[in-house]
């Protein structure tokens, strides 16, 4: 059958997205592919397609819960039941059992820490796969936003001989991000398929200001003259409530989105955006992953990201109907400590290093850092990794580079915020890309006028749903009020 | 406010007796001998484990504010002194702590993705994303589902005359009502998230949170209460009120005491200290109305310690030693385990 008509068997579209028809083509043909393609491209289909036409299980190493629920649940809502998510959500015997029928599934999502325990690494021996994909793959590169050391071990896991082709995926990377998923995951010769990160109908732009204070005004006087609906991305959850608050009261439909909220709250703030009745959020950089809204219009950054890869992903999240977007920055003096802050804050420095050392004279096992507040799960998984690897002194180097690396790359965010040339070509050329063309309304160097794409607010009546429990209770079992 | 005002009902039956982290504890339901007992002598029954997940940094914040309102006074050995200014008082909330400890959120789970089922079943749009992710939870609703045969589409109209009746029998303030529904979710129909519901109110998060609870505390009571009623919402509250609130240790030990054996021959047949099978006698006597501490002492004894308690106006275990050299520990904490003084 043509690629296409089982495309539509199995997902009702009736036409690929760009590039994923010539991943699925190199991975029937046996070779190993690293695509990179921008969020909201429709990677997950690169997998999911050949998970039909393969009669054998395809395994998917994914970095974040969060994440791999999402991809469960999209693939249950189109009524795949052999679908299965191995993480550290499941208790002992809910593990024992599914790694027992692990064969049976067609789609496996497992963690990188699972895919290292004896028991499924035995099972997953004897097991023929089509397909090891490797999600997320820049998290395999130190050099990345997103350096998760376990990823480092996916390449002694699953082997080099008689394996099945791996597909790795990532949305943006850097040529040296590049180079390491390559390598690490030993590729063989993989087709690389790398579709541009410009999306020319998101337009760029920017506006600096003296003081932090006037960014709140400027953005409740933006939010109540232009529609939305938007993302406003913050760095602090306590800035989330805090805005969130005062569009609020300025008679606005907003909401604060950050990992802190419990899961029903982020659960009904996505439904109510989706389904319009919500216009702005409020959010730190926990808001994106597995929202998928088409006609997101703007997303303000109140304050810069750390990186150009946050900032890319971030932007990314408007205008995926297609239509105009606009992706505006907010820079006020002194905003860059704060961004170096929040990029070196996760990182083990060398207090961290004396620490776990004396827990190792002390034979104790260091992980205990972590339940003793001495250090965050992420930056011991860093910090053990490399202690694991290699003498103290040169665990102090390794960090002290990353650490450069990283505020490093605030600069780099920096440059955007600076320069007087244009956004985008910079931005492109920060991916290893060449920018072919510049759209109208381009950015702010190239001259932007922001009522050529976004529209006026329409003044609504706000007024809460007035419904009373007992409707409500009607209308949510009974329907049509 | 309202959570302050929780504190302060706390402070004030603890009676200074106690350090500035007791009410902590009792918040979190926490499961030691301490924590437990004091639930029975300063009859703080309704307020165990209302919030498990309270963390200390939250806590610790409210207690600074009650300090810099003058509220309270602290030392540093972690005592509390109460000041003359009288925090406006809330009255009851129906909290129900001993009997739920937190099990109200499964009720609310099971409730939730029951609804958001038979909405999108209704709408004829079987598949869609649940609104709880945990396995237990989902498993439990597919039975529920199953058992119930939501597909001929009848249990719609049961489960809302049965929602709408005992939550129209359930004597809590309108708006709590509202609060709870509204953190329902269905086939386009978007629940409201903490901070919407106390931009609408206009209380803080935290207390609509608090009313939350103690609104489902108060349904699950008239649900539980009026079981043959409420079929399907009583089968949803299965195992959600704990009925025999003894620690699983304790629970032994007193199985054993009420087949006859003594304090003793249970020390030696489980291994445990005598001290600690006497810990768990006193939290039977706590939650066994039932059961008479008459067999420890005496009915004459047990009115030297009510007066005692009263004339030196204190709980405290030393001070009626002092003054009653003639009774046990153990006797003394039967007699404040009873509460009802």
């Amino acid at each position: 059958m043509q690629l296409e008509a089982l495309l539509e068997k199995y997902f009702g579209y009736t036409s690929f997205r760009p590039g994923q028809k010539e991943v699925i083509e190199q991975i029937l043909m046996g070779n190993d592919v690293l695509a990179l393609l921008p969020t909201g491209m429709g990677k997950s289909l690169c997998y999911q397609l050949p998970g039909y036409i393969f009669n054998k299980p395809v395994l998917i190493i994914s970095p974040l819960l969060s994440l791999m629920q999402d991809q469960v649940d999209q693939l249950k809502q189109f009524k795949e039941k052999r679908v299965v998510a191995l993480n550290s959500f499941l208790n002992a015997h809910q593990k024992r059992n599914v790694v027992q029928a692990l064969h049976h599934y067609r789609f496996i999502f497992i963690s990188p820490e699972m895919l290292m325990q004896q028991q499924v690494l035995q099972k997953l021996n004897t097991m023929e796969l089509s397909l090891i994909v490797v999600d997320e793959a820049h998290c395999i590169s130190q050099w990345g936003f997103d350096f998760r050391p376990d990823y480092l071990r996916i390449g002694e896991v699953v082997g080099n001989d008689n394996r099945p082709p791996i597909l790795a995926l990532s949305a943006t990377a850097t040529d040296k991000v590049v180079g390491d998923i390559k390598d690490y995951l030993k590729m063989k010769e993989p087709f690389e398929y790398i579709h541009s990160v410009d999306r020319p109908n998101i337009h760029l732009t920017k506006f600096m200001f003296y003081d932090r204070e006037d960014k709140i005004d400027w953005i409740l006087r933006h939010t109540t003259e232009t529609e939305g609906p938007g993302i406003i991305y913050t760095q602090s959850r306590t800035k989330t409530e805090m805005i969130s608050e005062k569009m609020l009261q300025a008679g606005l439909s907003a909401a604060a989105y950050h990992g802190g909220k419990d899961t029903l709250d982020r659960q009904f703030i996505q439904q109510q955006f989706i389904n319009g009745s919500l216009e702005w959020i409020v959010a730190t950089n926990a808001f994106g992953m597995g929202v998928h809204k088409q006609n997101v219009r703007q997303v303000i950054h109140e304050s810069i990201p750390s990186n150009m890869a946050n900032y890319m992903q971030e932007i990314g999240r408007a205008g995926r109907d297609g239509k105009d977007a606009v992706a505006i920055l907010l820079y006020a003096e002194g905003d860059e400590d704060f961004a170096r802050f929040i990029g070196i804050d996760e990182l083990p420095n060398e207090v961290h290093i004396e620490i776990y050392d004396n827990y190792k004279v002390r034979n104790e096992p260091p992980s205990n850092m972590i339940n003793n507040g001495e250090i965050s799960e992420t930056g011991f998984r860093v910090l053990n990794y490399w202690m694991n690897q290699l003498s103290t002194n040169e665990v102090k180097n390794v960090l002290q580079n990353m650490k450069n690396e990283k505020l490093q790359e605030v600069n780099e965010v920096m440059r955007i915020v600076k320069t007087s040339q244009c956004m985008r070509k910079m931005l492109v050329q920060y991916f290893g890309q060449n920018l072919e063309k510049n759209p109208d309304n381009c950015c702010s160097a190239c001259g932007i006028s922001l009522q050529e794409i976004i529209n006026p607010r329409q003044q609504v009546e706000l007024g809460h749903d007035e419904m009373s429990w007992q409707k409500r209770i009607e209308k949510l079992l009974i329907g049509n009020l | 406010m309202i959570f302050q005002q929780i504190l302060m009902q706390i402070f004030h039956k603890l009676n200074q007796e106690r350090t500035i982290s007791a009410p902590f504890h009792l918040l979190r339901g926490k499961r030691s001998g301490q924590t437990i007992q004091d639930v029975g002598i300063y009859q703080l029954h309704h307020f165990f484990g209302i919030l498990p997940k309270l963390s200390r940094k939250k806590y610790d914040e409210e207690i600074s504010l009650l300090i810099e309102k003058q509220f309270i006074r602290t030392d540093e050995a972690g005592s509390y002194e109460l000041m003359n200014n009288h925090i406006e008082d809330i009255g009851n909330l129906p909290f129900d702590g001993w009997h739920y400890r937190g099990n109200e959120h499964v009720f609310f789970a099971r409730l939730s993705l029951i609804i958001q089922s038979l909405s999108h079943k209704k709408a004829g749009q079987m598949s869609f994303i649940p609104i709880q992710k945990d396995e237990v939870i989902q498993q439990w609703v597919k039975n529920f589902l199953l058992i119930n045969n939501f597909q001929e589409g009848t249990i719609h109209e049961q489960l809302m005359a049965e929602m709408i009746h005992s939550l129209e029998n359930t004597h809590i303030e309108e708006k709590v009502k509202s609060i709870i529904i509204n953190r329902l979710a269905g086939y386009e129909v978007a629940g409201f998230t903490w901070q919407q519901l106390s931009f609408i109110e206009k209380v803080s998060e935290m207390d609509i949170q608090l009313l939350y609870i103690a609104g489902l505390h108060s349904w699950l009571n008239s649900i539980t209460s009026q079981a043959e009623q409420y079929p399907l919402l009583n089968n949803v509250a299965q195992n959600v009120r704990i009925n025999i609130p003894l620690t699983g240790s304790a629970f032994q030990s007193t199985q054993l005491f009420l087949q006859g054996y003594s304090i003793e021959q249970i020390s030696k047949i489980r291994g445990l200290k005598i001290s600690t099978i006497e810990d768990h006698i006193v939290e039977l006597a706590m939650n066994e109305p039932h059961f008479s501490i008459e067999q420890f002492i005496s009915g004459r004894d047990v009115q030297l310690v009510l007066n005692a308690i009263e004339d030196y106006n204190t709980k405290k275990l030393k001070v009626l030693h002092e003054v009653l050299p003639h009774l046990t520990y153990f006797q003394l904490r039967l007699v404040l385990a009873r509460g009802d003084l």
